[in-house]
């Protein structure tokens, strides 16, 4: 049989507040607690009763908020809250809970003290705890990230540094390399000239090498200071229309002898009808030439190199290729 | 005599310093590698015995283990109230963690202002990626007027002294 009036509410409340994970006790005026309602799992630190014991002692985190506690009774506080506060079960598991104190007023006026009200919010907190951690270490990741591109900001600094440094000394020493070189050429050609004596055979021949080699170091000196030149950013282009296919052809020309010699096939392939092409006629001798240089020097003997000038995919460009096959 | 006193102490600091790996080497002498992030407050017990002039006081320290970072600022005056010490916890691996320990020790001080202050610089045994010198820590430490103490939760290093210091701070 079903009790009536006040015994009927209180089962239902306790039903209610059960189902929502709510226990609370109240306390006298001292804190000690004289009621306790809900599980003992949620409201204490230890799953015991702690009727008739002091509220502080079975609360930990309520010790050190003692004038708090009094404030709340005084009615100086209205309520005092501490949300997430995590407890460990006995087996291991972590239980959050929203703590509240509440003033309590008796309805008879005589009696005051505390209401302590427990809610479990695990469910909710578990999730919480979850966004945090995914959170966290979303930003310790970031942190990492932006701390390494400090450092490689850095390092890519004094690499430019560096590199700076090493450009100026290779200008520095093309230019030391190439002031002697000149009056060295100069007096082989009047050696060379017979300016100043009969020459043997023998002695020609070995003035010839020291005139290409000479050769070849200037060509070197000029090429050091044109890669120096290149990387500081001082090449400066002189653009004028020049004939392309000409270029090419004389360009050609002058590596025919290597070509033969590798016993290599040379194919030329010049669109007809091109128009003049607006160029540093200087620089493209030099581009096609190292191409073709290079291309002879790793070709097998026996192999075929094709040089090619056409329209560029894009509309105003010529391309010229040169490609060893 | 013995004198048996209470007290509630703060672990303060940035997500990811190490104030729950501090906390479990401290009282149950253990570590994991594993992160966990602590939302809300955890409170342990530990309960250490400190010379006093009249003889040995029996402190039980209530330490509350807070959650770090920005998300907890709205509640954190609720968990700091009633604090008489607190650990202001730094990664030397993350210079930004030490400059805001001045924001927790203000935050503390305008809720508590007499509350004693201790500095940690965790995760002193990381020292390929540490980013923080001792003397950097040192002139942090001095301005917030906190001893400080070049941590390790991990290695054990420096965390008994640096909780006895406050025990002694907290009992004086």
């Amino acid at each position: 049989m079903i009790p009536r009036g006040h015994d009927v509410d209180s089962t239902v409340a306790e039903h209610i507040l059960g189902d929502l994970g709510v226990a609370y006790a109240i306390t006298d005026a001292g804190f000690n607690v004289v009621q306790e309602s809900g599980s003992v799992d949620i409201l204490w630190e230890r799953p015991e009763s702690c009727l008739g014991r002091c509220l502080i002692d079975c609360v930990p985190e309520l010790v050190g908020c003692e004038d708090l506690l009094a404030d709340v009774l005084a009615g100086d506080l209205p309520r005092f809250e501490l949300a997430w506060a995590n407890r460990e079960t006995a087996d291991g598991q972590t239980l959050y809970l929203t703590i509240v104190l509440l003033p309590y007023r008796h309805p008879s006026g005589r009696d005051s003290g505390l209401v302590y009200v427990v809610q479990d919010v695990s469910d909710m907190g578990l999730v919480d705890r979850q966004l945090a951690q995914s959170r966290n270490e979303l930003r310790l990741l970031q942190e990492q990230l932006t701390r390494q591109n400090l450092e490689l900001a850095a390092a890519n600094a004094e690499l430019r540094r560096l590199d700076k440094m090493k450009s100026a000394f290779v200008s520095v020493a093309a230019h030391e390399l190439r002031t002697p070189l000149a009056p060295i050429r100069g007096y082989l050609e009047v050696l060379l000239d017979e300016d100043v004596g009969h020459l043997n055979a023998e002695q020609r021949e070995y003035l010839e090498i020291l005139r290409r080699s000479v050769q070849r170091l200037l060509v070197l000196t000029h090429n050091l200071l044109d890669a120096t030149r290149i990387e500081t950013g001082r090449v400066e282009l002189v653009l004028r229309p020049a004939d392309l296919p000409a270029l090419i052809e004389s360009v050609v020309a002058e590596h025919s002898a290597q070509v033969e010699a590798r016993a290599q096939r040379l194919e030329v392939q010049l669109s007809p009808g091109l128009p003049p092409a607006l160029c540093d006629e200087a620089r493209a001798v030099q581009i096609v030439g190292n191409l073709l240089s290079n291309a002879v020097k790793y070709t097998p003997p026996g192999g075929r190199i094709d040089v090619t000038l056409a329209p560029a995919g894009e509309a105003g460009f010529l391309e010229v290729s040169v490609a060893d096959v | 005599m013995l004198r048996a006193i209470s007290k509630k102490i703060c672990l303060l600091g940035d997500f990811a310093v190490g104030k729950t790996s501090l906390m479990r080497r401290f009282v149950y002498d253990l570590f994991s590698d594993k992160y966990i992030s602590t939302i809300g407050v955890k409170v342990s017990r530990k309960t250490v015995a400190v010379p006093d002039a009249g003889g040995v006081v029996e402190l039980t320290m209530m330490l509350w283990d807070l959650g770090g970072g920005d998300e907890f600022e709205r509640v954190r005056p609720s968990y700091l109230r009633g604090a008489a010490g607190a650990v202001l916890v730094c990664d030397l691996t993350r210079p930004e963690t030490l400059a805001r320990l001045r924001d927790y020790a203000g935050e503390l001080r305008a809720i508590s202002p007499a509350a004693s202050l201790v500095l940690a610089a965790n995760k002193s045994d990381l020292a390929d990626g540490r980013q923080l010198t001792p003397a950097q820590v040192e002139s942090a430490a001095a301005d917030l007027a906190a001893p400080y103490y070049l941590t390790s939760a991990r290695t054990g290093e420096g965390v008994e002294g640096l909780f006895r210091h406050l025990a002694r701070l907290l009992v004086a």
